[in-house]
């Protein structure tokens, strides 16, 4: 520091080194930041706002077309919809090992892939899966029908009652 | 089509204009100046190592080719989301952590792969100790390689079990 | 040298003979604006000119150490698996022709490859196997350079390259395996999909990106498309490079300071 005072010649010339410093790191600031969000904007883009394929929210019937005390499995949706009195609920049928599709039976659930077993709640009995299975919330739709939005994922035991 | 060859060097590539100082002035048939050891015996590329790659890839064509005309590539029925087939399988060198995540689903599929990708690419960075390079199994390097080898194979011996002696349900089978 | 005294056609001999020499002269002027070297160069000079005069031979050094061109040294595996990656790229541009990423249509083009392409069968093998080929040998190419010490300084982050370049290869491999859009497709990127959505936290989220829906379907087969046949491949090439140039810049193969051996 001492220095500067001594000689203004050096002074001026660390005086304009610090200013280059400080615009380089400006520009370096500048360039991340833009960098960081272009990535992130690129990485939303990726991420679809609908999906074409399989709607999350599926309509399933009326209440009245499913007999008490059964319960109907709907592959294309991947649920069962199981009714219960007057009560319903709709249990996923994708494994939680690797995504296969269990079949129902009375006793419960069967993964064809791998052997996972479920028990009649989607509780897991056996096999390599590592969850039960998902259940999901069911409402009633304006027009009467069930509907079922697998993107909730509701507490085992949950039923909707309706009705009939 | 010798003579413009036989033109000298700074004609072919003039230089003067572009103001490049340097370039390759000769070669000179004798080995490498030492620049830290011993000469090392080498030879010219061409036509040495291009004849040899050449013959290499002339060999892997021809062996490729041999196998596609008399093996056909699996084709199954269409695609069909609703008919799992038992047992479903992911391609061959993702059946060891298939293998791994039928033990334990989080430490299988991401954990263990994880660690073990890390510690490839760490590798050269764990490794510090000078010496052995490019020799094999070089005596100084018994442990790291030990190693290496350890868990390739044991990846190696998940993934034919993943691939040969898995059967329905994922029950353990045997393929003779 | 002995060239610098042979007397030369020199630039002033440009324009000389009218039409008819500039024809004559056109074959020779043509292959020099390509070529610096003749076609098959004589001295020692000329050989290096060669290797430094070509886009595509300058990855190399004028010299190859002996120890190099050793088959044992190397078993030829980083080779072997640039050359399948060529082979893929090659039958690839070919398949593409042929081939339409939609869920109505894709299993169709299989069959088409068939009945109804000249070698189409041909070339859908080569394909896969080479595929599978290229997956075996550039992890049988880690296991030699971890075995013959060449990871280790100064060529730590070429191995690092290297290690990515697996991973990719990794990639390319899986989502080529969903196109054909038959059941062994179909359930082998179901699961192996499923594994990468037990990551923690993001695997859902990446799962979901990766398929663009939450179910394999058609928009997962179309990003899978792309994937495959631009994203990827454009990386992998520019990978590769990568790991040619630094190989030259790190010194050559790993060869040991003394002789060793």
């Amino acid at each position: 520091m001492g220095d500067h005072e001594l000689n203004p010649e050096r002074a001026k010339k660390t005086e304009e080194r610090s200013r280059r410093n400080f615009i380089a790191i400006i520009t370096a600031v500048v360039f991340g930041v833009t960098a960081a969000a272009m990535g992130l904007f690129n990485l939303i883009f990726m991420r679809p706002r609908v999906t074409y394929g399989s709607p999350a929210k599926v309509r399933v019937g009326r209440p009245d077309s499913y007999s008490p005390g059964s319960q109907l499995e709907l592959p294309e949706n991947r649920i069962v919809v199981r009714r219960q009195g007057d009560k319903f609920a709709a249990i996923s049928t994708v494994c939680t090992h690797l995504g296969c599709t269990v079949n129902a039976s009375d006793i419960g659930f069967a993964c064809p892939c791998h052997g996972s077993v479920y028990d009649v709640r989607g509780d897991v009995m056996g096999g390599p899966a590592p969850k039960s299975l998902s259940w999901f919330r069911v409402s009633l739709a304006p027009n009467g029908e069930l509907e079922v939005d697998k993107n909730q994922v509701v507490d085992p035991d949950t039923y909707l009652e309706v009705k009939v | 089509m010798s003579d413009e060859f036989d033109r000298p060097e700074h004609d072919r590539f003039p230089s003067g204009s572009s103001g490049k100082t340097y370039g390759l002035m000769c070669t000179v048939d004798a080995d490498a100046p030492a620049v830290e050891a011993k000469p090392e015996k080498s030879v010219q590329s061409w036509p040495a190592a291009f004849i040899r790659e050449l013959l290499l890839f002339i060999v892997v064509v021809l062996v490729l080719s041999l196998i596609a005309l008399y093996f056909d590539a699996p084709l199954e029925e269409p695609a069909n989301a609703l008919h799992p087939p038992n047992p479903a399988k992911a391609p061959w060198y993702f059946l060891g952590l298939q293998e791994m995540v039928g033990y334990d689903a989080f430490w299988g599929g991401i954990g263990i792969p994880g660690i073990l990708a890390g510690l490839a690419m760490l590798a050269p960075y764990l490794e510090r100790k000078k010496g052995g390079e490019g020799v094999w199994f070089h005596s100084s390097r018994i442990l790291p390689n030990l190693i290496f080898i350890t868990l390739f194979v044991t990846l190696g011996v998940l993934t034919v079990i993943g691939t040969l002696f898995r059967g329905q349900n994922w029950a353990f089978i045997v393929p003779w | 040298m002995s060239v610098d005294k042979v007397k030369l056609p020199a630039d002033a001999d440009a324009g000389k003979g009218g039409l008819i020499g500039t024809l004559k002269a056109m074959p020779k002027r043509v292959y020099h604006s390509v070529f610096r070297f003749r076609p098959l160069p004589k001295t020692h000079m000329e050989r290096s000119q060669a290797v430094a005069a070509n886009f595509f031979l300058h990855i190399h050094s004028a010299k190859t150490t002996e120890r190099a061109l050793k088959f044992r040294t190397t078993l030829g595996l980083g080779l072997i698996s640039l050359y399948l990656f060529i082979i893929l790229v090659v039958s690839g541009v070919f398949l593409m022709f042929y081939y339409v990423p939609s869920p109505d249509a894709a299993y169709d083009r299989m069959l088409d490859l068939r009945g109804a392409v000249f070698f189409g069968t041909f070339l859908r093998n080569l394909h896969r196997w080479s595929a599978h080929a290229m997956v075996a040998v550039v992890f049988a190419h880690m296991v030699r350079v971890f075995l013959t010490g060449a990871h280790k300084a100064p060529r730590e982050f070429n191995w690092v390259v290297g290690t990515a370049l697996a991973l990719m290869t990794l990639l390319l491999s899986f989502t080529g395996y969903l196109l054909p859009w038959d059941q062994l497709a179909y359930w082998a990127i179901v699961v192996g999909t499923a594994i990468a959505g037990y990551a923690p936290v993001i695997g859902e989220d990446l799962r979901f990106i990766l398929l663009g829906d939450y179910t394999v379907g058609g928009e997962a087969l179309l990003r899978f498309y792309v994937l495959h046949v631009v994203v990827l491949p454009t990386v992998l090439t520019l990978g590769i490079g990568l790991h040619f140039w630094r190989i030259r810049k790190d010194g050559g193969l790993a060869r040991p300071d003394t002789d060793e051996e």
